[in-house]
């Protein structure tokens, strides 16, 4: 007969089971290197970015190296197969832009390559969208770009990049009479305004501050932003259900921005480990003030969140897709 | 800017012990990263930004130029002693530099080289300190369509470099351009001529195309000397300063040349998403199309060796006109240090011109003595260099073997780089050995992408009427000017008995 202790002695051990798992699979990392893959080149805010939450996570998994590669190409996507295709053994994760579901959504990422099959660790910040023009352009409100009857040119990186296909599921929704000209990469797109060569960018706020601060451009609209933005929100322009649901899409974007991730089936005690890590890291008093001195805004969200809504990104309904179809035909 | 701040500026640099040792850390610290093939400045500033955080704004943005701005002046020197290249845009020194080592000639190569660097570096620098207030108008007034013009005066140089016959260097060029369209198409985002191969979608890297096309034949070359295997091996033999002296002479000697192409350098360098390697294969085709005798360029002519070590330095100058007038850098390099100086607290833009000329002046000063003790440095150390002289083929082969493989596994950043630098290397042999021209080669790998996507541009943006920009005139005038000085030389050349 079984006695009472031992069913005690069962139930502890059965409640124990997970924290066990946990700390066999901290032991796991100890010891161990990490290489965290940066899908550009080094610099910029993806790099910058990448390095912090690196040197970070480090030092909240016990007795584990991180070494931070970078892996640029083809917007991301070269980064992000490496990361796809590294063995599932938690020891590879790393950063890409969230851009790259518009690709999936297109069919321009690799058929084997399904953002809702990685192992999201979490995400660092809110990186919302804004509409931008020249501060000499005579656009002030986003309004004007109804009421001017003229075209304006969008400096967009490529067919399946963000910068075209939000602006051009703007225009669709309130009437910009936008044309995208492609070919401008990075800093390309503002030096296009300075030269008249564009009329709007559409891009990352924290990408094109700069720019608006040392007096070149002017922000029109914000999509996604902080609460207490000092900028117009795009909640405002929004007038039916269908505008709302793109409106969902480009925030959406925004809000899960600066993600990590490794590749698909990841043991989940392993990536649990990393998650717990991962969040513990970017609630470091010491990485939020180096990320304030270094001006990267930091709102973290868990990999289970990031998770959700890559899959509502994902699963748009048919109207919105029948947009993006269209808008890359 | 008053003269008065820049002297003030001057003395600021020079009185203070700590700057005058950050700046000797820096340049230092600079060489090192050059001469160690696919390195570089990039990963060098990566390297030395945590030192600075806290740093005082002056004296971390003077550490940081003074290491970024000297990575090329010691790049050259596996360019010319193995003939790989530290960097991309040390590679066109190779073409003359790697040869002139071959024939006897490395000292003269690299004294020509180090003081080519150091003038290239000061003109940079006058550039920057002239441009500052009026550099916005020139880099607004190049827009896509003279970006398309530029490139395809670029590539009319590939009828200067082909030596002796035209047909092989124009089939060459032309093979270059086509294989520079194999990367992800950059209007559509979609794989062309890539074969499911996710290390092509940007393209054939241009360190890894020229270690290839030149390195690898000559480690062919020099491995199959059998004979030898034992004995001196290198690709040079021992030089004296005495040969070193010569070579500086030589860019005297060639005083315009370089003055043109650190003037060209330092203007490429203004335009931001042109880049170092366009500069520098741009100022080598520009020697060549210039020079009396073109026939010499790849066999071993020291203005091939100066012209790109000019602009390779000048550019630096050039290129920190958007970065600090407008925050838009023009250069992988420079947006890490734009990055660099916002988080010392300097706020790039117009209006740093006007309050921050102190700042402006401090960095003005910089480059211009970083790059003389980067000169003065290389200069002492250039003899020793000659010791290398003394190992054997069956030492010296594996060491550029790997020298060779970590240059284009890291300027690339994929494994499966090796298989097309295998590939490039078999195309180089068979080039080098039925005598055809290798320089149109890397023109057309470097030049291509850049033609296509701002003729896109161009046409979406103005339509044909781009041509009628008074600048793309300008351009077009010389583009005629380049094509008829060629058929009219070739046209001699047949009628000359």
């Amino acid at each position: 007969m079984v006695g009472r202790r031992t069913i005690l002695g069962g139930f502890l051990a059965a409640a124990a089971t997970p924290y066990a798992g946990l700390r066999a699979e901290e032991n796991f990392f100890a010891g161990k290197t990490i290489t965290y893959i940066v899908a550009t080149k080094p610099g910029g805010g993806y790099d910058t970015m990448g390095r912090l939450v690196a040197k970070y996570l480090e030092t909240h998994i016990p007795d584990c190296r991180i070494v931070v590669k970078n892996i640029p190409g083809a917007g991301h996507m070269v980064g992000c197969q490496a990361i796809y295709s590294a063995k599932p053994d938690g020891l590879t994760i790393g950063t890409f832009n969230t851009s790259l579901i518009y690709n999936q959504l297109t069919g321009a990422l690799d058929s084997d390559l399904d953002l809702r099959k990685m192992s999201w660790v979490g995400k660092a910040a809110i990186e919302s969208r804004v509409i931008m023009v020249s501060a000499k352009s005579d656009i002030i409100r986003a309004e004007d770009l109804v009421s001017k009857e003229r075209v304006f040119k969008v400096a967009a990186t490529a067919k399946g990049s963000a910068s075209h296909v939000d602006a051009m599921l703007l225009a669709r929704t309130f009437g910009y009479n936008f044309r995208s000209i492609f070919g401008f990469e990075g800093t390309e797109a503002e030096l296009s305004l300075l030269r008249g060569e564009t009329d709007v960018v559409v891009g990352s706020r924290s990408s094109l501050e700069s720019f608006v601060a040392s007096g070149e451009g002017r922000f029109l609209i914000e999509f996604g932003g902080a609460p207490g933005s000092d900028l117009r929100q795009g909640d405002t322009l929004a007038k039916s259900p269908q505008d709302r649901a793109v409106l969902d899409l480009i925030e959406a974007q925004a809000r899960y921005a600066r993600l990590t991730a490794g590749p698909p089936d990841i043991p989940p005690e392993r990536l649990q480990t990393l998650r717990n890590a991962y969040m513990a890291a970017l609630r470091d008093p010491d990485l939020l003030a180096e990320a304030k001195s270094l001006h990267l805004p930091i709102a973290p969200a868990s990999g289970e969140a990031v998770l959700e809504r890559i899959k509502l990104a994902l699963t748009p309904s048919s109207e919105i897709r029948a947009i993006i179809e269209d808008i890359l035909k | 800017m008053p003269i008065n701040t820049s002297i003030e500026s001057l003395l600021a640099v020079l009185t203070s012990p700590h700057m005058l040792l950050l700046l000797l850390i820096g340049v230092c610290i600079g060489l090192v990263f050059g001469i160690l093939p696919g390195l570089g400045g990039k990963l060098g500033l990566i390297f030395l930004i945590p030192f600075t955080i806290g740093m005082d704004p002056l004296a971390g943005a003077l550490f940081l130029l003074a290491m970024h701005s000297v990575v090329h002046t010691s790049g050259a020197i596996p360019s010319i002693l193995f003939g790989i290249p530290g960097t991309g845009p040390d590679a066109a020194t190779i073409v003359d530099g790697y040869p002139m080592a071959r024939n006897g000639e490395a000292g003269r190569a690299l004294g020509a080289t180090l003081l080519a660097s150091g003038i290239g570096g000061l003109v940079g620098a006058v550039f920057l300190s002239l441009f500052l207030p009026f550099g916005s108008a020139l880099v607004l007034a190049i827009g896509s369509g003279e970006y398309f013009l530029l490139a395809v005066l670029g590539i009319t140089f590939i009828a200067s470099l082909s030596g002796r016959d035209i047909v092989r260097g124009l089939i060459v060029g032309l093979f270059g351009l086509m294989l520079s369209f194999v990367r992800l198409d950059p209007l559509t985002a979609e794989p062309r001529y890539t074969y499911g191969q996710a290390f092509l979608w940007d393209g054939i890297d241009p360190v890894t195309a020229v270690i290839g096309i030149f390195a690898i034949p000559e480690l062919i070359a020099m491995a199959s000397q059998r004979e030898d295997r034992n004995t001196h091996g290198t690709p040079f033999a021992r030089y004296h300063f005495r040969e070193i002296w010569e070579g500086c002479l030589d860019v005297l000697r060639y005083r315009w040349l370089t003055l043109r192409t650190s003037i060209i350098g330092a203007v490429i360098g203004l335009i931001p998403g042109l880049g170092g390697d366009v500069a520098t294969w741009f100022c080598y085709g520009h020697a060549a199309q210039t020079s009396k005798t073109p026939e010499r360029f790849g066999h071993g002519a020291v203005e091939g060796v100066i012209a790109p070590e000019a602009a390779n330095n000048s550019k630096e100058g050039g290129a920190l006109v958007p970065t600090l007038y407008f925050g838009i850098p023009g250069s992988g390099g420079m947006a890490i240090l734009l990055g660099a100086l916002v988080t010392l607290g300097i706020q790039p833009g117009p209006q740093l011109a006007v309050q921050g000329s102190g700042l402006v002046w401090v960095l003005v000063w910089t480059l211009a003595i970083a790059n003389i003790l980067a000169v003065v440095l290389l200069l002492l150390c250039a003899p020793w260099f000659s010791l290398l002289a003394g190992l054997r083929v069956g030492l010296l082969v594996p060491l550029i073997i790997v020298l060779s493989l970590l240059g284009a596994v890291i300027s690339a950043g994929a494994w499966q780089n090796l298989l097309l630098l295998a590939l490039l290397g078999v195309i180089g042999y068979l080039f080098k050995r039925y005598d055809w021209p290798r320089p149109p080669f890397i023109v057309g790998i470097v030049l291509g992408p850049i033609a296509e996507i701002s003729h896109h541009k161009a046409m979406a943006i103005w339509g044909p009427a781009f041509l009628l920009r008074p600048l793309a005139i300008c351009l077009l005038i010389l583009i005629a000017a380049a094509i008829i000085s060629n058929i009219f030389r070739f046209w001699r050349k047949g009628v000359a008995p």
